[in-house]
């Protein structure tokens, strides 16, 4: 399948359609979402600046769509306020809120044209007919479906019938956009488009999105502010970079970034300035700074370390200063980059290097460890010292 | 499209005919690469001569041959004739000829066709309705049973217990009428003005549930996100109903509708025992009148061609309905 490489995305496409941004910020406060005696959403406050494009990242089941739904008013809010500006939407109907929505399966009226589809939001509010031919043809042309118009959304495909939501969720102006997982059944190169096309979009129309995906890399990529959820518990917010090189905790640190984190449990050994992280195979001394912010904690004298694959060094000969000695256990090719697989004493560490490497499994190896870029958890409630 | 690309795309549906060619070009079909992702099940379904298979049908053609095409040439061959007791006489189509200036024949028209979209107006509205309520009613699973009650009820049964209800010395209903100031003294079966009424209100009451039950089964089905998608578009309930959810409901509504317009026209025990067709001919709808031509005045052969008229217009008003209704619209995202 070929990716079309848009023609013409960009300002005189939006301005026909918009005559300037509407945008809102959107403050959740102290939100909680009951299904009967579960919480599925728990004391949730996030407040996503005007204009900015907000990505809500977590695994299925972490409260994520619940909050979009609460947003969109399709569920009732159990308790807290939600507040478009000064407005206080708890109690209002979803067409009163002035939100668009873009649906994971797309949502489209299969009765209806894709035209139709497109004009459906402008038809309820009783738009003339000559503005919802414009606009419809805008929108249209800025998603590059305008020779589609007429056809029904079973003659489309999956790329398509996307671009017709999103066709949809633009043709008017609403305060807010709500994506809820919008390219996730889409293949992989097309969602690697896709997510360009939506960052552009939302670029030049200036309205305040929120993103809700399960995919680390879409978020990422996309988003200016990320919101990372748990078990209906907000874990951090923050920007892309933010939530990748500071993590929260253990679970963020373990969710963000493919490949994902090593994680390898230590003993805290030394006193005053002198505090290392020992292990059956290695030991290595923490920055002075690194000391300070440990600052006595790890009281058990264990800790977790994190380390992403990218932050270690691999070499066959001992290197100068401490290191980590393993057997390499495997060696992945993935194109620009190699992923070696290297056992240490009870478990394994990815780390990423260059194709030139040769090591050969079964093979001794030594890691250095770039300790600018790594992390130790608390072992029982998993937070990050640094 | 060669025999062998042909099994090699088939499954296991072939038709009896196909097998027979498949052997005239054997020698094609087993030069299939072996690697084929479905083979020919040839195991349960040996390759035989056609007249093979007839022989296999033949009992069933013949009992639906007996059953169902005999009568319906002998009732093509009544029409033509003046039966009586003893033995018909041909006529040709006098008896199509008669009806044409039968005034009764005419009326029994109008009034079947006022009683059908009466029964269905009412029916389809109410039934959805029901079927709204009862769809987002923590009681669903007993309401639907109380609303099962009626259709179990035989007819006959059900018009008997109106004709109770209705009795103008006793009847509970004849009482509500009248104490609400739609009827005076007389029940309302007994005025010709009204009688129609009671009739519908009869079949009614004893098949909205069915109407109910099939709009139940295809609410379940609307898909959410599209009620949802619309609702964030900017639809009202109401809006949202008309707009996602009666279209997706046409193919089932098309199913209740068919029914029960068919029934309308071949179903006429309520009336036989609440009315028999009276008062004067206030409720002679054309059925009811066939029954009294055929089976009271014993003219077989114009009872027959009444029926055919009947048929044919049924047939003609189906196909109408399916082609209305059942456009390719339900093609899911």
């Amino acid at each position: 399948m070929s990716v079309r490489v848009p023609r013409r995305c960009g300002t005189h496409g939006v301005t026909t359609i918009w005559k300037g941004p509407v945008m809102a910020t959107i403050t959740i406060k102290n939100v909680w979402k009951y299904y009967g005696d579960t919480a599925a959403v728990k004391h949730l406050d996030i407040t996503c600046p005007d204009g900015s494009f907000v990505s809500i990242l977590g695994p299925s089941g972490c409260g994520k769509s619940s909050t979009m739904r609460m947003l969109a008013g399709l569920e009732h809010i159990s308790s807290g306020d939600i507040f478009f500006d000064d407005l206080r939407i708890n109690d209002l109907a979803p067409k009163d809120r002035d939100v668009a929505m873009v649906f994971e399966n797309y949502a489209l009226y299969p009765h209806k044209s894709v035209f139709e589809n497109i004009a459906n939001p402008l038809r309820l509010r009783k738009t003339e007919e000559k503005a919802i031919k414009e606009r419809v043809e805008a929108a249209a042309r800025l998603l590059e479906i305008d020779h589609l118009l007429d056809r029904r959304p079973h003659e489309l495909s999956g790329g398509q019938k996307q671009r017709v939501a999103i066709g949809r969720a633009i043709v008017r102006q609403p305060k807010l956009f709500l994506f809820d997982e919008p390219i996730a059944h889409l293949d992989a190169k097309l969602r690697a488009h896709m997510r360009g096309e939506i960052k552009h979009l939302q670029r030049e129309l200036g309205t305040t999105m929120i993103y809700v995906t399960h995919d680390q890399l879409e978020a990422l990529s996309m988003a200016d502010y990320i919101a990372v959820m748990h078990d209906g518990e907000l874990q951090q917010w923050g920007t892309p970079s933010e939530i990748f090189n500071h993590p929260v905790n253990a679970w963020v640190a373990g969710f963000v970034g493919e490949p994902a984190m090593n994680f390898l449990t230590c003993d805290v050994i030394g006193e005053g300035d002198s505090v290392s992280l020992r292990h059956r195979n290695f030991d290595i001394p923490l920055l002075p700074q690194q000391v300070r912010q440990l600052n006595g904690g790890a009281a058990a004298g264990r800790a977790r370390m994190g380390v992403r694959p990218d932050a270690l060094d691999i070499a066959l000969e001992r290197p100068g200063g401490p290191s980590i000695t393993g057997e390499i256990f495997v060696n992945e090719l993935l194109g620009g980059d190699m992923l070696v697989e290297v056992a240490l004493a009870d478990t394994r560490v990815r780390v990423k290097t260059t194709p030139e490497f040769t090591g050969k499994p079964g093979q001794t190896c030594h890691l250095t460890v770039n300790r600018d870029k790594w992390h130790v958890f608390d072992t029982t409630d998993g937070h990050a010292y640094f | 499209m060669t025999e062998a690309t042909h099994f090699g795309k088939e499954g296991a549906f072939r038709l009896a005919g196909d097998l027979f060619r498949a052997r005239e070009h054997s020698t094609e079909v087993e030069a299939r690469p072996i690697s084929d992702p479905k083979p020919r099940p040839t195991s349960f379904n040996p390759p035989a001569p056609k007249r093979y298979y007839l022989y296999l049908m033949a009992p069933a053609i013949a009992i639906l041959a007996f059953i169902s095409l005999y009568p319906f040439f002998w009732l093509i061959v009544l029409s033509l004739q003046d039966v009586d007791i003893g033995g018909g006489e041909w006529v040709g189509f006098k008896n199509y000829a008669r009806l044409l200036q039968d005034p009764r024949f005419k009326d029994g028209w109008i009034l079947l066709l006022q009683y059908s979209a009466m029964c269905l107006g009412l029916q389809l509205t109410i039934g959805m309705i029901l079927a709204v309520i009862v769809n987002n009613s923590k009681y669903e699973k007993f309401l639907v049973t109380a609303l099962l009650m009626p259709m179990m009820m035989a007819p006959a049964v059900a018009g008997l217990l109106w004709l109770f209800l209705y009795n103008g010395t006793f009847g509970w209903y004849h009482w509500i009428f009248q104490s609400i100031g739609l009827l005076d003294s007389a029940s309302i079966l007994a005025t010709p003005g009204t009688a129609l009424y009671g009739i519908v209100l009869v079949d009614v009451w004893q098949w909205t549930p069915l109407i109910t039950l099939i709009a139940l089964a295809g609410l379940k089905r609307v898909p959410r996100d599209q009620l949802e998608a619309n609702m964030v578009d900017g639809a009202s309930p109401m809006r949202n109903f008309f707009a996602i959810t009666l279209p997706n409901l046409y193919p089932v509504l098309l199913i209740a509708v068919l029914l029960r317009f068919m029934d309308n026209f071949r179903f006429i025990d309520h009336i036989l025992v609440l009315t028999g067709g009276g008062p004067g001919s206030a409720t002679k709808i054309l059925p009811v009148y066939l029954f009294e031509v055929a089976f009271k005045f014993f003219k077989l052969g114009r009872g027959a061609a009444i029926a055919l008229t009947l048929l044919i217009v049924t047939i003609v008003l189906g196909m109408i309905l399916v082609r209305v209704f059942d456009k390719p619209k339900s093609g899911r995202t």
